[in-house]
Order: structure tokens, then sequence, then C-alpha cells
């Protein structure tokens, strides 16, 4: 289960809106609950640096990654996942998000339709990045 | 000795632990040293030929070795390795 506060998501549907027709990409950053649950207090929004078409691409920039660990750190906090958004497309998880993920980590999936938010799903990949499953999402009525 | 900070999804092969100290001088080294003490890392980290995974990005202190001397870069005994996760991905 992920569990996505209102403030943070503001951040992702803005980020989403603001980078469309093309995909957005950023970091969250939350706790881990001791049910396992987690808690994404903070999204980072990102460049997206994939050097290409960015309608149906995306890439983190590993500085990017390296600030948010950075800033994980010093919040008491953990990099919980990835969001990204797929600009008049579904809220899957491709065979192109699985290939270039990691496991453990949340990928929530922000279906962005003419500009607007449509909706939204999170998934995890597994150990050998072979299969992904999805993740219960608890986020704010948008 | 150098500080290594693990990611997340690699931590259950590190003993969960979030920051490990290896010895060594360079990246390599230090790397090498992390894998003998937690062999289940090694398949996550390299390749079957050796080299650093393209999903695998480190940082020595604030910089990135690719734009060092990769896995040749000079680590001192109070310096920070950061094993950064490269995330990429695409609707198709
Ligand atoms: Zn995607």
């Amino acid at each position: 289960m992920i569990e996505i506060l209102p403030a943070p998501w503001e951040v992702i549907l803005g980020h989403a809106r603001a980078c469309y027709p093309r995909e957005c990409c950023g970091i969250l950053l939350g706790e881990v609950g001791a049910d396992g649950g987690r808690r994404v207090t903070i999204a980072v929004a990102c460049v997206n640096a994939y050097d290409g078409d960015q309608a149906d691409r995306f890439e983190l920039a590993p500085a990017d990654q390296f600030e948010a660990q950075r800033l994980a750190r010093r919040e008491g906090l953990e990099v919980l996942g990835f969001f990204h958004s797929h600009p008049d497309c579904d809220a899957y998880f491709s065979a192109t998000d699985l290939a270039h993920s990691w496991p453990w980590y949340s990928n929530l999936v922000v279906c962005v339709r003419q500009g607007e938010f449509d909706h939204a799903r999170a998934f995890r990949a597994n150990e050998t990045q072979t299969e992904s499953t999805p993740e219960e999402l608890i986020c704010p009525k948008s | 000795m150098p500080q290594i900070l693990i990611p997340a999804p690699l931590r259950q092969y590190a003993a969960g632990q979030s920051s490990v100290e290896a010895p060594g001088a360079t990246v390599a080294e230090v790397l090498t040293a992390l894998t003998s003490k937690y062999p289940d890392l090694r398949k996550h980290l390299f390749n079957d030929q050796g080299a650093l995974r393209s999903f695998v990005n480190v940082y020595v202190a604030d910089e990135d070795i690719r734009y060092l001397q990769k896995e040749q870069t000079a680590v001192s005994a109070n310096e920070t390795l950061t094993i950064v996760p490269s995330i990429a991905g695409g609707a198709r």
C-alpha cells in the first residue's frame, strides 16, 4: 500500500500537467510504517533527462536521484519510489517501465489526457524485473 | 574506512544495513571488498563481465564517477560512496 499526502500529490499532478504532452518524472520520499505501508510526504519534480522524443519516454538524471537520497537522509525519510506520467495513455506499467525499474520501489504512473489529470496507479517490479504487480494506491480526490 | 550508502532495494543483500564500511583506495576496490563481505550484492552491482551494471550509478562524495575516473576513481578513507539506482521508462 502506498498513500500520497495532499502536498506531494499536488506536486505530482502539477508536474504532469506542466510537462504535457511530454512525460514527466520525479521522486517519492516518505516513510515506511511498521506494517510495511508507505506514506509519501515529499514529491520531488525532476527534469526528464531522456535524450529523444519525450512523448512516451522518461529518464531520471542520476544527479537528481543523488540529491533526493541526500534530502531523504537529512529529513529522516526514505526514497520510496518514483512517479512519471503517460500523456494520453492509460496508467499501466509498460514493458519499457519494467525493464528500466528496480525492485522494492513504488512506481506511480499518472495518466494525463488533453493536459488534465485522468487517473493514476502504482506498481512494483519483482526481483528480476520480469513482472510487475499493482500496489494499492491511496491518494487525495482530484 | 570509506562508507557506502546502500539504496533500499539492495539492503536485504547487505544484512539490512543502509550504510556499510569497506576498505579500498578506489571505487573498484571498495566495491570488491563490499561484495566479498556480502556476496549476494555482487549480481546486483556487477554484470557477468565484472563491470558495473548500467543500471547502477556510483557517486564518490558529490561526484558521479562517470565524470571522474569511473571505477578507478580514488576514494579516501573518510569519503562516502553512494549507490544510485538508474531509473527510466516510457508508455511505449
Ligand atoms: Zn510508464
